[in-house]
């Protein structure tokens, strides 16, 4: 920098406000009213609030099936876990609105397999009594949806069209309606003790572990038995 | 300044390296432990809840684990996250690789069935002419094996036939139920055995190595533990080409780091530990590391019932108990349909019964369920999977972990000795209890995916002849001298055992090697 330059920049630097040059700190955090720490106060013998689950205080916002999918679910839940005199239903356990979410969030081949199911029962609905599914008899529903029943083992749910649709519904109506706030509530303290695990929660969490590039694909099952032979060599040659 | 150099280097602190650290540190030797998670605290991490109070009523977060099908809303969290050490396969065969990174490892989480190897699997060639034959047999073993089942306290009866050794018990000699006793004898003329469960007692409920084996490796002073400490790679002496030690990488911070051993134990799980000598660039003069990867097929099996339990009459007499049936094909004949053979649970149940039992909904399941409850009878698979050389995982190079840590690529599948193998335990089950008079509900022929049953081992197999195998007879490297691996990769062949009780005897037994020659000064 030449001589004269310097001179003219602490000329200028000279006649500047006291307030303008302030401005250029304006990421200065502001100074605390005292060295409080906010946490202070805070120990095992703070009261915790009551807090209830946020599903029976309010409504969720079904958004992923259409408002017929939406009613054609509904309808199915209803008849595969009605309220008795025993337990509350599906409807009361809001399991519609809940799986609406699941699966909104799930995998897409999960809500594929329900969208593809809710519509084939609908339009079988409309063709055989001529009404939506959701309009029609627990008898005419039973018709429909019964025959469809499998008996399985855990992790092999039946692989055959509608019967895997059918039986993964019934299963997830029938775990997110059990393990709902208002099944619940109807239980004696003694099975509502039964009813509870130990949950983990996140154990010193990695803040870096959600990476874009660190996103792993989801392959489908592959269920048929290979032609490998085992009379092969099994060793390098 | 000069770095610190530790005597010997444990990489992973479940069972294998709780047991190395317990035995190696009692004989006076220093060792510094590195695990790649954090330790667990259950009064700070853990309470209990009931399924309502949690955001998904119970289900597995959507989209998370997606392979991890023991995982549910409640544990989510201790599994390794898939999408922050993700690993690649082909779509059309797909890898459930069940992952705990917490200290301790999946020592925390076992099923602690505990069963030796017998010399059908130690010496399954010399029977069947399949594969090779380990270096060593059940009688080398069984000692190590004593010990184990001392520290483990595995319960059990001396019921065991050939195939399935008997051991160093806490006598189980509580009565047989009636139904047990129905199975018992249905079984019996189709040459089925039907022997008391083993399972490890451990100690206050858990039979891990967090309070059986790192306890004892601190008490002696010599074991240092890191947490957190994800490791990247071992390092080598630039002048003798052997391990030094290895880079790892602070879980957390990111911070990488490196620390200096004589000596290398890789015990990071079967898996892992192969992933990290493919990453080095160790030991893999055979080209034999990363192959015949092989575990166990579950999934198959049945549920029954017990007519005469139904309607609330399932009393502490007629219900209740487990039992094993070791393996019974190609013992003393040859089946045409496979090689090598299965194992069974068998568990008289008398709790609640699944609704998927039963072709119902609505009300009339609640009647069947009702009905049913305390009456069920389960039979599961745990069937042997063939070591085959292509089986086999590799590095993928075009992806890395959250750490940047190059994943592991699996390729492996089950072939038809497993589809048909899975088939004959139904059949043979179902016609045993149509013979015990006992209900069939439902029924599945088909295995779970390979890594399922979180059994996977031999991917440094170990064998007498180095350009056949990774591991000598020790589980120390053909290649590197003070290089040992002694978790689930050095094993030649898997068995129908849960292999920890093999992986605990040889993890016992090279580190005592391990001890003996350094303190001849040739390791």
């Amino acid at each position: 920098m030449e001589r004269r330059e310097f001179l003219r920049a602490m000329a200028v630097l000279a006649a500047t406000p006291k307030w303008l040059l302030a401005q250029q700190n304006t990421n200065a955090a502001p100074a605390l009213p005292a060295p409080v720490p906010w946490t202070l106060g805070l120990n095992p013998r703070t009261p915790l609030p009551h807090t209830m689950i946020a599903d029976t205080a309010g409504e969720t916002i079904a958004s992923f099936f259409s408002r017929v999918q939406f009613g054609t679910l509904s309808r199915l839940a209803d008849a595969m876990l009605p309220r008795t005199a025993d337990h509350p239903g599906a409807l009361e356990a809001k399991t519609p609105q809940f799986i609406d979410f699941l699966i909104g969030k799930s995998p897409a081949v999960r809500g594929s397999l329900y969208i593809k199911g809710l519509n084939w029962l609908d339009a079988h609905a409309r063709q055989d009594y001529k009404k939506p599914f959701a309009q029609i008899k627990t008898a005419q529903v039973d018709a429909l949806v019964k025959p469809w029943l499998r008996t399985w083992m855990t992790d092999h749910p039946p692989t055959q069209t509608h019967a895997d649709f059918i039986n993964i519904a019934h299963a997830d109506i029938r775990t997110a309606t059990v393990n709902s706030q208002v099944w619940f509530d109807t239980l004696d303290p003694g099975r509502q003790e039964g009813t509870t695990q130990l949950y983990w929660s996140p154990i010193e969490p990695d803040i870096y572990a959600e990476r874009p590039t660190s996103v792993h694909t989801r392959p489908t099952q592959n269920i048929t038995p290979p032609p490998a032979s085992h009379e092969r060599r099994s060793y390098p040659k | 300044m000069t770095t610190q150099i530790t005597d010997v280097l444990i990489i992973g602190s479940g069972h294998s390296g709780g047991m190395a650290a317990k035995t190696l540190t009692e004989k006076g030797i220093r060792c510094l432990m590195l695990n790649a998670g954090p330790i667990v605290d259950v009064t700070r991490q853990a309470q209990k809840k009931s399924p309502s109070e949690l955001p998904f009523r119970g289900f597995k977060p959507p989209g998370k684990l997606e392979h991890v099908f023991q995982a549910n809303e409640f544990n989510t969290n201790v599994w390794v996250d898939e999408t922050e050490v993700p690993y690649t396969f082909n779509p059309a065969n797909p890898y459930n690789w069940v992952r705990v990174r917490l200290f301790g490892g999946r020592s925390l989480f076992w099923s602690r069935q505990s069963f030796r190897l017998s010399d059908y699997e130690f010496k399954g060639k010399s029977h069947d002419g399949f594969g090779e034959d380990w270096p060593i047999d059940h009688a080398e073993l069984s000692p190590f094996y004593s010990r184990v089942e001392e520290i483990f306290q595995v319960a059990g009866a001396l019921d065991g036939p050939p195939q399935m050794p008997n051991g160093n018990f806490v006598l189980d000699d509580t009565p047989w139920s009636e139904s047990m006793q129905r199975f018992i004898a249905a079984a019996k003329p189709m040459g089925v055995p039907v022997c008391k469960q083993r399972r490890a007692n451990g100690r206050d409920g858990l039979a891990s190595s967090v309070n059986l084996l790192l306890p004892d490796a601190e008490r002696t002073g010599n074991l240092t533990s890191i947490q957190n400490a994800v490791v990247r790679e071992i390092t080598v002496d630039k002048n003798t080409g052997q391990p030094n030690g290895c880079r790892f990488i602070d879980r957390q911070s990111h911070r990488e780091i490196s620390v200096k051993a004589r000596v290398v134990i890789l015990a990071a799980g079967t898996l892992e530990s192969t992933r990290l000598l493919l990453n080095s660039g160790l030991a893999n003069s055979s080209g034999v590391v990363g192959h015949y990867l092989a575990d166990q097929i579950y999934g198959a099996g049945l549920v029954c019932s017990v007519p005469e339990a139904r309607g609330g009459n399932g009393r502490k007499n007629l219900m209740g108990g487990g039992a094993i049936i070791p393996r019974f094909r190609n013992i003393s004949s040859k089946s045409d349909k496979f090689l090598r053979g299965y194992a069974l649970n068998v568990t008289s149940a008398t709790g609640p019964m699944g609704a998927s039992n039963f072709a119902e909904y609505g009300e009339g399941l609640d009647r069947k369920m009702d009905e049913y409850a305390g009456s069920g009878f389960h039979m599961s698979i745990m069937g042997e999977v063939l070591a085959r050389y292509e089986n086999h995982v590799r590095i993928n190079k075009q992806k890395t972990d959250a750490w940047g840590i190059p994943v592991l690529h699996v390729e492996t599948r089950y072939s038809v000795n497993e589809f048909n193998m899975a088939a004959d335990a139904v059949d043979a089950m179902s016609e045993v209890v149509h013979n015990a008079g006992f209900e069939v509900l439902a029924q599945n022929k088909i295995p779970n995916p390979p890594g399922y049953s979180i059994h996977e081992v031999g991917t440094c197999r170990m064998g007498e002849d180095p350009k056949k195998s990774v591991l000598n007879r020790w589980s120390q490297s053909h290649d590197h001298k003070n290089l040992w691996v002694v978790d689930g990769a050095g094993f030649t062949s898997t068995g129908w055992q849960n292999p920890t009780m093999t992986i605990l005897a040889l993890s016992m037994r090279a580190s005592e090697r391990l001890a003996d020659e350094m303190k001849k000064g040739s390791v």
